[in-house]
């Protein structure tokens, strides 16, 4: 078996609670490598007797990227390993560095709408996934001391935020905030609008 | 606090709802429950659910979990995410316990002898799948304490 080299730069990328590993192809000339990955709960670790459970949909795989994100689904430390296969050939298991835990994620602002509509300024938001709830903050321009919020704990179409005073400008900036992990990310640009007529205007 | 151990629950939930069919087909025995027997764990006091729960984590983290491999990947996997996040869930209870110096009473520890009775007197294979058979029982309850 150790004929086949392990594969090298193993790497987990996540953002926003969607985790991948990743790893350098083994190159063999003329024939196709595959690869099976597997992972390691703190739970296995520590009450299973260091048992490795197989990722189905990355068992036998040419990709060099695993989905890892079903899996990854507690909030505790994880191990990751990979190992190439040609043929009965088998590399050794190449294993993560360190620890991953979905912690670790990185948080990106959410994607934020700001919509004036007559009176009435309506914001609308992305949508992160299961894990996000949105934190955003509304104010008029002048009046940064009165600052308001609205918790969204699910992303529906568009919301109404706030109805404006004739002529006055309201400025909208949103966080992202995960509860599984009780992190929050930075927040997104400030857009403000002014309140018009009956007609709608979007201002970036 | 409360609210971070209601996500994980949640998370709990949607792990057993994918598996909760086949890991119930696999409990031959349905005339008996380990955690409802004889009483439901609605039965136990306010003042001691703290306490409890901790226990009942706990129970599944030592004895259940590892006795339910399958021979099927999908449910193992499953299995694994819903241990591991016992394992999260349990160190919250644990914090809340000692922060909130929760003590279990009589009747709580009572309850939780008849569980452990109830599922030693199975043979270990099926008592440990018949208590993760019955996941939702406790997560109802969980919620309904919250």
């Amino acid at each position: 078996d150790a004929l086949l080299p392990a594969p090298q730069d193993i790497s987990i990328l996540s953002t926003n609670m969607k985790h991948f590993l990743t790893w350098s192809p083994v190159v063999v000339q003329g024939a196709t490598v595959r690869y099976s990955v597997e992972f390691q709960g703190e739970y296995e670790r520590e009450y299973a007797n260091g048992s490795w459970i197989p990722i189905s949909e990355c068992s036998l795989t040419t990709a060099t990227v695993c989905n890892l994100t079903e899996d990854i689904s507690a909030t505790v430390a994880y191990k990751l390993r990979v190992r190439a296969q040609l043929g009965a050939t088998r590399s050794p298991w190449a294993t993560s560095k360190g620890f991953f835990s979905r912690a670790m994620t990185s948080l990106t602002p959410p994607e934020l709408r700001v919509v004036a509509d007559g009176h009435h300024v309506l914001v609308e938001l992305a949508d992160m996934g299961p894990s996000f709830q949105f934190r955003v903050l509304y104010w008029r321009k002048g009046q940064e001391s009165r600052v308001q919020q609205k918790v969204m704990k699910e992303v529906s179409s568009v919301v109404h935020l706030a109805t404006m005073e004739a002529g006055a400008e309201y400025c909208v900036k949103a966080q992202a905030h995960v509860e599984a992990i009780n992190r929050s990310s930075s927040f997104s640009p400030t857009q403000c609008v002014r309140a018009q007529g009956d007609t709608s205007v979007w201002l970036v | 606090g409360a609210c971070r151990v209601s996500m994980s629950l949640a998370e709990i939930r949607a792990g057993f709802t994918a598996i909760k069919a086949d890991i119930q087909s696999r409990d031959p025995i349905r005339t008996l429950s380990i955690l409802s027997h004889p009483h439901s764990l609605h039965k136990v006091k306010s003042s001691d659910r703290c306490c409890i729960a901790h226990q009942l984590f706990t129970f599944y983290v030592d004895k259940v979990f590892k006795h339910c491999r399958t021979e099927d990947s999908f449910v193992n996997r499953k299995i694994s995410s819903i241990a591991n996040s016992f394992l999260s869930t349990r160190r919250k209870l644990g914090q809340c316990r000692e922060q909130n110096n929760c003590t279990c009473g009589e009747e709580s520890t009572e309850k939780f002898k008849q569980i452990l009775a109830n599922y030693e007197g199975l043979n270990v294979t099926s008592a440990a799948m018949k208590s993760l058979g019955e996941l939702d029982i406790l997560l109802d309850w969980m919620e309904k304490s919250r």
